[in-house]
């Protein structure tokens, strides 16, 4: 078996002493944290090892000896050699560095047994220890993905080396806390941190979060009680909240800030990074918005927009209009029921007419309305896009009702041609059975039967050829919608935080690790060099996309042709109830 | 380090870097065929000479500048996501095996896959386009069943060497298989 | 058959046709007595000519119908039968009709009441009555040749599957072709109440008149031959004041429907030659069904 000694790197020339780290269980692995100098009084050192291994919950041990020969510190060796009987471990290491030269000697000293593998200079089996140089500081800030917890059936299973080692070093945080300006009883080596990144602001902020937190739950609370009052759970205010998609936006984010003013501390890191993303999409959204807010409230904007808006209604509605008059006489030379024709094009333009009435009714309010309006952008760029989509969805009601109307129709028809086409042929469809049954009618059902089922053969391409044009226009409308609705899906939950994560620090994220192999001597320990491999951006994504109501199509392309097909409605941005990740 | 010439599945020329850094761990680095020129050539030839003629027929000088942007964002995408020119598999004795494949432009991407994890490595065939090929594929155990294997990680996907270069790095890794 | 003198056949044991015991023999083998049981023609039946000539006479009044229907429709399209002479005249026909039924059926046995009768009358007559501004319209933008081959193609249909051996009640498809063909004739005739007249007519013939002859070969079967051979004789007249060549036509085939085909029926059926024996025979059963839906 081979030895595997993870060294950190801070420690290369750290001056001679003792050996501070783990040795993983069932693992020929030892991770060495940290190296103590002398001088230092054995009781302490003892002391001071069970007092970290009470908070960091780490198995630290004395691993064994470190010698860094300088000058004037000849009996330095056999001083270290003795040292491994004050400390009694079954296994003591004793590591040592030649003056000017790069590998290490390795010397493993079995308890009881006298040395039994020897890698150094002189030692002729150098292959037996391997060692691993880490940096401490990226492996005790990165997290191992996938995080722990995340998949519950691996829960079970022995974590592997790698994991142990992480979380050897992530745990011992405690034992980093002292830094070189410490005056403690001992003098350690480890990764130190330039000071602690504290400044004024920093302080203020932490202090300041709790009671905001607070306030904001509070403020929470207020906003659900009223929210649950009965009136607002009536049958058509439900409905009509649970169509508006701004009123969707509203219960998705204040379910977000409940989750980040929760006055919890984040359990794992899963949730922190939930949390943090939340938080800064929140954030980002919120300054969009109000750079939204400060351009188009400059300059009379507004004004210029609702100015715009009424004639582009009116010049849709006068679009629409000429399409009907086209529809009304030989569209395309197509052959059409004139009197069915006529019929439908006069109720369609019934319907503009009395559209164009209701826009030029609500003309005159129209921009103190979108003044209002533009207001919620400070909420959010995503409010303001939900207010668009909103809007989108009143401007063109009138395409939506003629759709309707004409899946209606088209639908009725497909059906009767159907079931018509089923008594043409003797057959009739057996519920109980679910299957087609021949059956014998009589002479009045086949009469009126055939009648029918002619004229509605007869009309089928006038009523399809309204359907197709109408479902053409819902369908541009939808699609308008669709790319507003995924562009606002898009913004809740892009994870923002861990993206800037990945991109600042990459090592924060680790999808695994790298080696590298330093050093290459002939009768010397293996030296390799492990860097952390960070995440893609797309498994970035994937982890901490955070889950959103979805509004992608319900049913495949297939499923949604048939249905247009056949006449069915179709809502195919129509948001679940359920969450989805 | 030894350097040997061998030969791919198309009969272009690759080499095998075994580099043994010590006992237990070994180094290969197959090297993938170069970008042929001519290709390159053809492919500009042929965007430009499309670019030209839609350009004759439209007197749209943007068409031209585009086709020239295309050809140069085409190929900096094309040596920085598709061109491979070596794969390197790192193996070290009861620590794992590293995949790494480094790109044209220089961008690496590696994958360590650990010791425990490994069942086994093997020479799989393969059916490729209408011939089968061989491929040299680590077994990765399944976590639940130890006796299973979930997952088979193909080895030298972009250089596909042949069946004697194969046995030369399966020889090696098995040699350091079974010692730990 | 090939394995009948197999070497290693043993005469001592007999060969059975099972399967459940082991037997020294090969799997393919067959017995000596495998073609004993082979039988010829088993349920053929022989048919006399008369018999033939009269069944086929059926056919002959069902495609005379048509011709005579056709005809009726030429002339409301030309204008020269006015909608209300045939409307009195499809009145007279029917109660003659319904006299006649009512006497032919003088058991009626849990059948329909005069009520009910009288109920489809006024359905048929209300719908039709109602719809035919509708169905005038319907087809006006379609072109007249469209008509034309949709009312053949269907007319044919109705004839393919018009239930030869038993008329009454008549059969969804060939009914529902029939009606099909003619609102889509009626459709082009130059007002509502021609429409009307023409759908009562088709009416008539195409499903009433099959119930009437039903009955008539049933109860009077001395009768039958009469009546179809007047029918025959009329559509070929009426056809005659149209075009004569087009009656010589029908004529021809008429003729041939009642007098040639089964002489060809009765001729050929010496040659008939259907084998049995203990084997399965290959019978494809394709449902063919889902091709309608």
């Amino acid at each position: 078996m081979v030895l595997k000694i993870f060294f950190p790197r801070c420690c290369n020339s750290a001056d001679s002493g003792l050996l501070v780290g783990r040795w993983l269980p069932g693992q020929e692995s030892a991770v060495v944290l940290a190296v103590i100098h002398y001088p230092f009084i054995p009781g302490q050192v003892k002391r001071y090892l069970s007092e970290l291994q009470a908070q960091s919950q780490v198995e630290l041990s004395v691993l064994g000896s470190w010698s860094m020969p300088k000058e004037g510190q000849e009996g330095m060796e056999s001083f270290l050699k003795d040292l491994s009987t004050i400390f009694p471990q079954d296994r003591w290491l004793q590591l040592s560095r030649g003056a000017g030269r790069r590998g290490f000697a390795c010397q493993l000293v079995e308890r009881g047994g006298g040395s039994a593998q020897d890698g150094g200079d002189g030692g002729g089996d150098s292959d037996g220890v391997i060692f691993v140089h880490y940096d401490q500081r990226k492996v005790m800030l990165s997290q191992l993905h996938p995080p722990e917890g995340g998949g519950g059936a691996n829960g079970t299973a022995e974590p592997s080396e790698l994991r142990l080692v992480f979380q050897t070093v992530a745990r011992s945080q405690p034992l980093f806390a002292t830094d070189q300006y410490d005056d403690g009883p001992l003098k350690v080596t480890h990764w130190q941190s330039e000071g602690r990144e504290a400044s004024i602001i920093v302080e203020l902020t932490k202090q300041a979060s709790v009671p905001l937190c607070a306030l904001l739950t509070w403020l929470l609370s207020l906003w659900t009680r009223l929210c649950r009052i009965s009136l607002f759970n009536m049958w058509p205010v439900r409905f009509v909240t649970s169509k508006l998609s701004t009123c969707v936006q509203l219960s998705y984010r204040t379910d977000h800030l409940r989750t980040v003013s929760s006055p919890k501390k984040a359990s794992d890191h899963m949730e922190f990074m939930r949390k943090a993303n939340i938080f800064v999409s929140f954030f980002v959204d919120v300054a969009l918005g109000l750079l939204l807010i400060s351009w188009l409230y400059r300059a009379n904007r507004i004004s210029r927009l609702a100015d715009i808006l009424v004639p582009a209604a009116d010049h849709v509605a006068k679009e629409l209009q000429e399409l009907l008059q086209w529809l009304m006489g030989a569209p395309a030379g197509l052959k059409m029921n004139r009197a069915l024709d006529q019929v439908l094009g006069r109720f369609f333009l019934y319907h503009i007419h009395l559209w164009i009435s209701y826009i030029h009714l609500m003309s005159p309010f129209i921009e103190r309305i979108l003044w209002y309006v533009g207001l919620s952008a400070c909420l959010g760029l995503t409010f303001a896009l939900s207010v668009l989509s909103d809007i989108v969805a009143l401007l063109t009601f009138h395409i939506y009702c003629f759709y309707v109307y004409g899946a209606r129709l088209y639908c009725l028809k497909i059906y009767g041609l159907s079931s018509l086409w089923r008594l043409f042929r003797g057959k009739k469809w057996n519920v109980l059975r679910q299957r087609v049954d021949s059956c014998s009618y009589d002479l009045d059902q086949l009469f009126i039967g055939t009648l029918l089922f002619t004229i509605l053969l007869f009309l089928l391409p006038t009523t399809a050829l309204y359907y197709l044009v109408f479902t053409l226009l819902r369908l541009v409308a939808v699609l308008f919608q669709g790319v507003i609705h995924l562009s606002v899906d898009f913004i809740n939950s892009f994870p923002l935080f861990a993206m800037g994560l990945r991109l600042c620090r990459p090592y924060r994220l680790a999808e695994g690790v790298k080696f590298r192999v330093l050093s290459e001597e002939p009768g010397k320990p293996l030296h390799l060099m492990m860097e952390i491999n960070p995440l893609k951006y797309s498994s970035v994504l994937q982890w901490y996309r955070t889950p959103t109501y979805s509004c992608y199509p319900k049913d495949s392309w297939v499923a949604l042709c048939k249905k247009l097909f056949v006449g069915e409605l179709i809502y195919p941005w129509k948001r679940k109830g359920t969450k989805t990740d | 380090m030894t350097e040997d010439e061998f030969t791919d599945i198309n009969g272009k020329a690759i080499s095998l870097q075994c580099q043994s850094h010590s006992n237990f761990c070994r180094e290969f680095t197959v090297s993938a065929p170069k970008l042929s020129l001519r290709r390159i050539m053809v492919y500009t030839c042929s965007v430009w000479l499309v670019a030209y003629v839609v350009f004759f027929f439209t007197q749209n000088t943007a068409v031209l500048s585009s086709a020239i942007f295309i050809t140069l964002v085409g190929m900096m995408l094309h040596i920085h996501f598709v061109k491979i020119d070596h794969e390197t598999l790192l193996i070290v004795g009861s620590l794992g095996v590293q995949v790494s494949s480094s790109y044209a432009s220089g961008r690496e991407s590696t994958t360590f896959i650990e010791m425990s994890k490994i069942k086994d490595i093997v020479i799989n065939e393969a059916i490729y386009m209408q011939r089968v090929i061989y491929s040299l594929c680590i077994l990765l155990k399944d976590p639940s069943d130890p006796g299973a294997v979930s997952t088979v990680v193909p080895l030298f996907q972009s250089s596909k060497p042949r069946l004697n270069c194969l046995v030369k790095v399966y020889r090696s890794c098995q040699e350091i298989l079974a010692q730990c | 058959m090939g394995a009948d003198s197999g070497p290693g056949a043993p005469s001592a044991v007999p060969w059975r046709k099972v399967l459940y015991e082991r037997q020294p023999f090969p799997d393919n083998y067959v017995d000596r007595r495998f073609l004993e049981e082979l039988r010829r023609n088993v349920r053929v039946r022989h048919y006399r000519y008369w018999g033939v000539v009269r069944e086929a006479g059926l056919v002959a009044q069902q495609l005379s119908c048509v011709a005579a229907f056709l005809t009726l429709w030429w002339y409301m399209d030309q204008s020269q039968l006015s909608p209300s002479t045939l409307l009195m005249a499809g009145l007279l026909f029917a109660l003659l009709g319904y006299g006649l039924y009512e006497a032919l059926g003088a058991s009626r046995g849990g059948g329909r009441t005069r009520l009910a009768d009288l109920q489809s009358a006024a359905i048929f007559l209300a719908f039709t009555f109602g719809f035919s501004p509708v169905l005038k319209t319907l087809t006006e933008s379609v072109s007249t040749d469209t008509v034309y081959a949709m009312s053949a193609m269907m007319l044919l249909a109705h004839l393919v599957s018009f239930p030869y051996a038993q008329p009454s009640p008549p059969g969804s498809l060939s009914l529902n072709a029939a009606l099909f063909a003619s609102v889509c004739l009626a459709s082009r005739l130059p007002g509502a109440l021609h429409t009307f007249a023409m759908l009562t007519c088709a009416l008539l013939v195409f499903a009433l008149w099959p119930c009437l002859l039903h009955r008539l070969r049933d109860r009077a079967p001395w009768g039958f031959p009469w009546a179809a051979a007047l029918v025959s004789l009329g559509s070929v007249a009426g056809l005659a004041s149209l075009s004569p060549g087009g009656a010589l036509l029908l004529a021809v085939a008429l003729l041939t429907l009642t007098l040639l085909c089964p002489l060809l029926l009765v001729r050929l059926q010496r040659h008939k030659d259907n084998i049995h024996g203990p084997w399965d025979e290959a019978e494809i059963h394709e449902d063919l069904s889902h091709f309608l839906q």
